[in-house]
């Protein structure tokens, strides 16, 4: 292989997620993050873990990077884009608070985590979403080895033995599994709110509306810092603003008519096409 | 599940509970609301007409997990309940919750319940039946009981609505009507005061809408509040300038219709509130009032801001805190004070809000008075300061307190004034200070009941111990003390069967006493439920409209988890008072402010034994399952301390050993350790983890409220020489230069979409 056919093939690569997956998908689940109304809270991540059965791993574990929060608040102490632009004067304090972001899986349609699967455990789904089938998931790692937002979570033990002593498993939500050990987990947009959805929408056969449902992280915010929806429904409230900011699903560089509006992907550089758009803070200095 | 637990017995049990006939769903004018509409395919077994297999229903009910009364939907299939949101039509929540609402379920499913009574039996606590524990409980209190006047004593968290009226009408009985003690550990007792006198509204209405600009003075609204939630919707709604109206979101307003309102928020040690401004100031502890005439100052001399309405004295007051002096004692940079006055004087209406370290000095009074002197010299009352108005029914009014009032009951137990003391919704075995020296006088009662769901502190320490109902359980009614635009009470209901046989509701318990005493107007009930529905039928007359029968407006109340009440309209005053700050004064031997910080997860400790909130980050420190001590960069680099490594902080009153955590959102001479670790009892997640701040709390009070000054403890830090790892999330403090969390300024966001004139 000459080095030209080498550069080629990887510039073919990189652009891949262009062609887009399937050609013919019927949802596009996707989100809108809003960092300047987003308090940083916590009130997400903790209806997440009543949501969808994640496990408490307690302190050892945790302390050893095991702990499950599928949907985390990070906090970061820097501010780089104002210490850019020669904004932080006063350095011996948090004068501009602190940074928070909210981090559940980015459901990229060009995910590192799918083509490394030995089994095709993770696989994308006609509705867009990064797919965990537990039952066919062997344990490997590879996935979250490969995901550069560190958004999947395995189950080094089986949790089910000590996270809900009884009769705390009473309140295990029945429409989704509790996952075993040497299972690969992550974030689902609530997959189970999805399919309840559209199965209400076939029986009354309609399509499914724009906030008939909303994930759990959504419905309990209380900023409504998080906006869920379908982009392939050209009126839903994230379609209006993934379009208002002008980011596009599939596109390598995004080209900004209005550059000074918000809206970026985190970590899009390394066209991993994530179905998340976030939203600048905003600070007055 | 539980075995007993039978689904098949779901019904009749609930039946049997006076709940059946009140199985309420939310949204349709039908018993039972189906989540997922109509099903075309019917199973053959349908246990129970209102439990199908899969099929969720919705009940209201009120959160209980702090009192602020947000309105709750639970989800409950095949009778049980298995997750909560916030009620859409409750205008304190719009249906959200925060994380401790979220987490209510795991109170209610907690592995360390009390199932049975406990009695003590030779020093040891002991099961026994309800019957025997009812007749311990009426030999004390019932109507053979000699009691003396004034010689019951009831200490209780918020008690509000109709609870409060029969905890009245049972202390009357008992002869102790002032034998009500009200503890909350985060409280607003100061603000109150102030606000009282100088508004003459003890807890106006803030309006964020109308506010340009927020300036702070330690008050962490969105987290240890009167409201947090309530508050959170408003920050990042209307003060942000979104309205986040659900109709006009979905239609595609999500773009701000006013400008983008900024939040200055001015303490010693950050909250979650501070971690949002866009300006936050480091404050030598105590000195908040300072700032406050300082920016006034500023106001006044560089802005000309009109000062006709301030008395000459106040006036000549303010003249004397220019900015040099200002800096010096609170410590905040000149530029940064004249920046914050300037925002204040451009951004006319604003709001100024003063709490938490502010307040929980021996001057907050002071402190909190002098931040009240900006809001007047603004003009910001009656314009984001609205009066709260009158509530129609005072007696459901919520009881509140602070720390005072456990002071109080603790010093009439020690001097051996109280025959019988019961306790409720409150642990004050854990939230007093040792200085209290609470079990000490608590023993010197000869009867101690304590009910309570848990295993905790103070039941410990009690003759009886009843066990009560999860607030998914039991019956109940809540008004808020903060109400929104429109007052409501808030309904309890039953959402699921008891879990526990051999425990009773608190509405029971009051209840059963009252007619054990055979007090006038409550022979009739047969339970706590027969009480309730007679309330509401009163309330039917004023309230159900042309033709609405008591049963369907019951059944619509129960469905939409609220009443809705109108308020008579109140009226402000606006007094400027003189204020007296003094000096701080340096202290060579404990030269250091102690911060116990209240944060939204643990809470005042009550929230240690909840496993979801254990592993749930601090939303500041993101440490999870222990204890730690915040420290400012220079401070640590003094003591010669790194991260984990554990400091002892001694008070006058004992001292605490516990892992360091340093970054620069802390004044350095504060040292910030959070509330609610370090439980002796309170179950196997609680307990023996971390330690407990609160009991080093030194014994400084308010000097006009006598509420316990929570932050005015002086403290000495030591190196202990130990490293223990901090367990928290993450391991990168800095994003490395990635583009993980970008800020934009304030100028090129009004440039484009904050510009307040984009339809999308």
């Amino acid at each position: 292989m000459s080095l030209k056919n080498l550069l080629e093939n990887w510039s073919r690569y990189r652009r891949g997620h262009e062609q887009g997956g399937y050609h013919d998908y019927e949802h596009m689940w996707a989100m809108v993050i809003d960092l300047d109304k987003c308090i940083g809270c916590n009130a997400c991540s903790v209806a997440c873990y009543a949501e969808n059965n994640l496990a408490v791993v307690g302190e050892e574990r945790f302390a050893r990077n095991q702990a499950m929060h599928w949907m985390r608040i990070e906090r970061y102490w820097d501010e780089p884009d104002l210490e850019r632009a020669g904004k932080l004067e006063h350095g011996e304090y948090q004068q501009y608070g602190a940074s928070f972001l909210p981090m559940n899986c980015q459901q990229c349609n060009a995910a590192t985590c799918e083509p490394v699967c030995p089994v095709a455990a993770t696989y994308h789904t006609p509705d867009g979403l990064n797919a965990q089938v537990y039952n066919r998931c062997i344990g490997s790692r590879y996935c979250s080895n490969n995901c550069p937002y560190r958004l999947r979570f395995f189950n080094f033990w089986s949790y089910y033995e000590t996270s809900w002593p009884k009769p705390l498993d009473m309140q295990l939500n029945p429409d989704l599994t509790v996952r075993d050990k040497g299972v690969m987990e992550k974030c689902t947009f609530c997959v189970q709110r999805i399919r309840a959805a559209k199965d209400k929408a076939a029986r009354e056969g309609r399509k499914v509306r724009d906030g008939e449902f909303q994930t759990a992280c959504q419905q309990t915010c209380p900023t409504t810092a998080i906006v869920f929806g379908d982009l392939l429904d050209p009126e839903s409230q994230v379609s209006r603003m993934w379009r208002y900011y002008e980011v596009e699903l599939g596109k390598t560089e995004q080209h900004k008519r209005h550059p000074e509006r918000r809206g970026y992907r985190i970590m899009e550089e390394l066209n991993t096409d994530p179905c998340i758009l976030f939203l600048e803070r905003v600070r007055e200095v | 599940m539980s075995t007993k637990i039978n689904r098949r017995d779901f019904l009749k049990i609930m039946g049997w509970s006076g709940v059946g006939a009140a199985l309420a769903g939310c949204d349709m004018p039908s018993y039972v609301t189906l989540e997922e509409g109509r099903e075309t395919v019917t199973s053959y077994v349908h246990p129970e007409e209102f439990v199908i297999p899969g099929i969720g229903v919705r009940y209201a009910s009120t959160c209980q997990q702090c009192p602020a009364g947000c309105g709750l939907h639970a989800r409950v299939r095949e009778g049980r309940v298995l997750k909560v949101e916030g009620n859409p039509s409750s205008p304190i929540n719009r249906g959200k919750l925060c994380q401790m609402g979220q987490a209510g379920l795991q109170h209610h499913y907690n592995p360390d319940r009390l199932r049975r009574p406990l009695m003590r039996a030779g020093g040891r606590l002991q099961e026994i039946t309800w019957e025997q524990a009812e007749k311990l409980l009426l030999q004390r209190l019932g109507p053979e009981a000699s009691l003396k006047p004034g010689r019951v004593a009831w200490l209780t968290g918020t008690v509000s609505g109709h609870q409060a009226v029969l905890l009245d009408a049972l202390l009357e009985s008992l002869g102790s009507p002032e034998g009500h003690y009200v503890h909350e550990v985060v409280n607003d007792v100061v603000s109150q005061e102030v606000n009282r006198e100088l508004l003459g509204d003890p807890l106006p209405r803030y309006d964020f809408g109308a506010a340009r600009m927020i300036l702070s003075f330690g008050a962490d609204f969105l987290g240890a509040s009167v409201s947090p939630v309530h508050f959170a919707t408003e920050f990042g709604g209307r003060f942000r300038g979104v309205w986040n109206d659900p109709e006009a979101f979905r239609k595609g307003a999500f773009l701000p219709e006013r400008e983008r309102g900024v939040l200055v928020q001015a303490e010693p040690a950050m909250t979650l509130t501070g971690a949002n401004a866009d300006l936050w100031l480091a404050v030598r502890p105590g000195t908040e009032g300072v700032l406050a005439l300082g920016i006034a100052n500023a106001l006044l001399v560089k802005h000309r801001r009109d000062a006709s309405m301030l008395p000459e004295e106040v006036r000549r007051l303010v003249a004397r805190y220019d900015l040099d002096t200002v800096s010096g004692i609170t410590g905040v940079a000149g530029d940064l004070i004249v920046r914050t006055a300037t925002w204040l004087h451009e951004r006319t209406p604003s709001l100024v809000l003063a709490g938490g370290p502010a307040t929980g000095q021996e001057h907050g009074f002071q402190a909190a008075a002098a931040a009240m002197l900006l809001n007047i010299i603004l003009g910001n009352v009656g314009r984001t300061i609205l009066p709260s108005g009158e509530f129609p029914f005072p007696q459901l009014t919520p009881r509140r307190g602070g720390t005072g009032d456990l002071l109080a009951f603790a010093e009439k137990a020690s001097q051996g004034a109280v025959d019988v003391a019961v306790v409720s919704g409150t642990n004050p075995a854990y939230t007093a200070p040792a200085f209290v020296g609470f079990a000490e006088a608590f023993g010197k009662v000869p009867f101690k009941v304590v009910m309570t769901q848990f295993p905790d502190e103070t039941a410990q320490l009690a003759d009886l111990v009843l066990p009560l109902r999860s607030p998914y359980e039991d019956w109940g009614t809540h008004v808020a003390a903060y109400q929104a635009e429109r007052a409501v009470i808030g309904m309890q209901q039953p959402v699921m069967t008891p879990l526990y046989e051999e425990t009773r509701g608190f509405g029971d318990i009051l209840l059963s006493l009252l007619k054990a005493r055979a007090v006038e107007g409550y022979q009739g009930f047969a339970d706590y439920y027969a009480y309730l529905r007679h309330a509401f039928a009163t309330f039917a007359q004023e309230f159900g409209g042309e033709a609405v029968g008591e049963e369907a407006f019951w059944r619509r109340v129960l469905q939409e988890g609220q009443l809705r009440v109108p308020r008579r309209p109140g009226r402000l005053q606006a007094k400027a008072v003189p204020v007296r700050l003094p000096e701080p004064r340096a202290d060579t031997e404990f030269p250091f402010h102690l911060v116990p910080a209240a944060r939204l997860g643990l809470w005042d400790g009550r929230h240690a034994n909840i496993p979801w909130l254990q592993e749930a980050p601090d939303q500041i420190t993101k440490v999870v399952w222990g204890s730690w001590a915040e420290l400012h960069p220079r401070t640590a680099q003094r003591l010669g301390v790194e991260e984990g490594d554990v400091i002892r902080i001694t008070s006058p009153q004992g001292s605490i050993e516990t892992r360091v955590y340093i970054h620069k959102g802390i004044h350095p001479e504060a040292v910030a350790v959070p509330m609610g670790q370090g439980h002796e009892a309170y179950g196997r997640y609680a307990q023996g983890r971390g330690v407990n701040p609160l009991k080093i709390v030194d014994a400084v009070r308010e000097a006009r409220t006598g509420e316990l000054a929570l932050f005015g403890t002086r403290v000495q830090i030591t190196k202990v020489g130990r490293r223990e790892r901090l367990v928290r999330m993450g391991g990168a403090e800095t994003q490395h230069g990635r583009k993980l969390v970008a800020t934009i300024t304030a100028d090129v966001y009004r440039r484009s979409e904050g510009g307040g004139e984009h339809v999308a």
